[in-house]
């Protein structure tokens, strides 16, 4: 069992995950020291701090989808619910 | 001397009880106070009015097999409500419509266009192929009047938000259903968000199902030949009953055979999606976000509607035989080429993208924001996208953003330009979504912010005021052009 499994993470897509996900490791490693406190996050709760796209940036989403072959991992549509690509 | 000495104490022992059940009620009523106060995850009830509209123009319909005109104009009004339901619960409603024309779609039946006669036409065509007089005529270039020129999708979502008490878990789920002439979605999803290390760290987990129908609209000569078989250019009930059909070099044949075509088995399209996310503060004025998406669709990948051409079959025209060698050329304008079959592709597709966010405070008057993605699927297809981001505060109220986005994109497998397809494939398709291009966009927001409050409509408080223009520029020859407007309230 753990043999085959090691078997599928040699493949092409599972590999992809697998360094993503060590990727995040070393990202939650590395980090995990720093922390700011409440009182000094006045800049990161500025507005345009955030880490997603605004509301309005939904209209262009929607057409990238439409028009480009890429979709997701920008926190929001990710393909289906629409006859698009 | 000693009474006064024991009255002074008495006063002071007094004094003391007072200030310490003083004390003590204060620390009570803190403690209360403590209690009953809890921040909002929202404190009122936030609507966002949101405007788009969207053009295209192009040359590459894949309507009409990867040529052709691809003008196309959106609108899409949509209303956001967040309704905070208790200090800890927030419910959002998400209502929207977007109606579209396109030259492209319009094509599916081309020959009751303008540049046509009509079904009453094609009755008492000429039948001598020249197209000329009152045969039926269509093109590539020229938009139908046919019932798919235009369609509206009507979508609404529900989302609700729950916080834990020390607002370091978030749970979520959705649910919502959209729906237009020859689509109709149903989605369901949830989410998990855990927060640390003094809410520096973020991690997120989200599942999102769509079940989703196609109600097929195939090409009118694909109809026909699936309504009425091999015989469907002679039977006196198909649309092409007396039609000439001509072939290459402008001759009235009998032989036009889409037969490679073969009706849709199952209309379905499933789509199942798992989210990674992963967000940590790097500094007062850094943080980052990554974020990886595994998606798996299975069903009817491909688009009823789109006509693919071989070039190993003969060629059949309808309209007028000198128009022929113009046919790649928008100076066509009455004769149509008729389909060898509709787009097939695969029944299942993989796609993992995964994205970045970078955003930097420099100082009040601006913040970079970055977003950068890597996309790769199973069709063939790998991507890349960069955005950047520069909002720029004027004052209080006035931001401007410009902003640019590079995309770029290896082709699918199955694609291949108009009349390039074998019929020995098993899929095509002639789409140029589907192809290999790059594209530019520039653009940028213009944000009014009522930091005040000073206008109000009814109870409603504006927020702030939006306008997003932006110019896309693809290497294959599409440009687009939306605008959208957004006006943001609070509840009082």
């Amino acid at each position: 069992m753990i043999k085959e499994l090691f078997t599928d993470l040699k493949t092409y897509k599972l590999k992809k995950i697998k360094t993503f996900l060590i990727f995040v490791l070393v990202l939650v490693s590395s980090t995990s020291c720093v922390a700011v406190k409440e009182y000094n996050k006045v800049f990161l709760n500025d507005a345009d701090m955030a880490l997603k796209a605004p509301l309005s940036e939904r209209f262009e989403t929607t057409f990238h989808i439409y028009r480009e072959a890429a979709a997701g991992a920008n926190g929001g549509k990710t393909g289906g619910g629409c006859g698009c690509n | 001397m000693v009474v006064k000495q024991v009255a002074v104490v008495d006063v002071i022992k007094k004094t003391f009880c007072v200030v310490f059940m003083s004390l003590g009620f204060v620390t009570y009523a803190q403690q209360d106070s403590t209690q009953v106060y809890k921040k909002k995850v929202l404190e009122s009830i936030e609507i966002d009015v949101l405007l788009g509209y969207y053009e295209q123009e192009g040359t590459h319909a894949a309507v009409t097999g990867g040529i052709g005109n691809e003008d196309l104009q959106n609108i899409a009004p949509s209303v956001v409500v967040r309704i905070p339901l208790n200090e800890d619960d927030v419910l959002t409603a998400d209502v929207g419509i977007s109606a579209y024309t396109s030259a492209s779609s319009s094509n599916g039946n081309p020959f009751n266009t303008a540049a046509s006669s009509g079904r009453g036409a094609v009755q008492s065509g000429n039948g001598d192929g020249s197209g000329g007089g009152n045969g039926p005529k269509g093109t590539p270039w020229v938009a139908s009047s046919g019932a798919s020129r235009k369609d509206v999708l009507t979508s609404i979502n529900f989302s609700y938000v729950h916080a834990t008490e020390d607002r370091n878990r978030y749970w979520s789920s959705n649910i919502g259903t959209s729906f237009e002439y020859d689509y109709q979605s149903f989605g369901f999803g949830g989410g998990f968000t855990q927060l640390w290390n003094e809410k520096n760290t973020e991690l997120s987990l989200k599942a999102q199902v769509y079940l989703d129908q196609w109600k097929p609209i195939i090409p009118t000569e694909i109809h026909q030949f699936d309504l009425y078989g091999v015989n469907f250019l002679t039977n006196n009930q198909s649309y092409f009953s007396g039609v000439s059909v001509i072939d290459k070099d402008g001759n009235s044949v009998a032989s036009y055979l889409p037969s490679n075509f073969s009706p849709i088995d199952d209309v379905n399209r499933n789509s199942y999606a798992v989210s990674l996310g992963f967000s940590q503060i790097l500094s007062k004025r850094a943080q980052f976000s990554v974020f990886l998406d595994l998606v798996k669709q299975q069903g009817w990948l491909a688009n009823p509607l789109q006509r693919v051409y071989f070039a190993d079959q003969a060629n059949f025209y309808i309209g007028n035989r000198s128009s022929i060698v113009n046919y790649q050329d928008s100076s066509n304008t009455d004769v149509f080429h008729l389909a060898d079959d509709i787009e097939r592709l695969p029944r299942n597709r993989f796609k993992y993208p995964f994205g970045m966010r970078l955003n930097y405070y420099v100082n009040e008057y601006l913040v970079v924001r970055s977003y950068v993605r890597r996309y790769a699927d199973d069709w063939g297809v790998n991507s890349n996208t960069f955005q950047l981001e520069l909002p720029i505060k004027f004052n209080l109220n006035w931001k401007l953003t410009p902003s640019y986005r590079y995309y770029d994109q290896t082709a699918a497998d199955y694609f291949a330009p108009f009349d390039q397809h074998l019929s020995t494939q098993d899929f095509y398709t002639s789409d140029y979504d589907l192809s290999a291009f790059s594209s530019h966009q520039i653009g940028g927001a213009l944000v009014y912010t009522d930091v005040l409050s000073k206008f109000n409509l009814w109870k409603l408080s504006l927020k702030s005021i939006s306008l997003r223009f932006q110019n896309y520029q693809r290497s294959d020859g599409l440009s687009a052009f939306s605008i959208a407007t957004g006006f943001s309230f609070v509840l009082d």
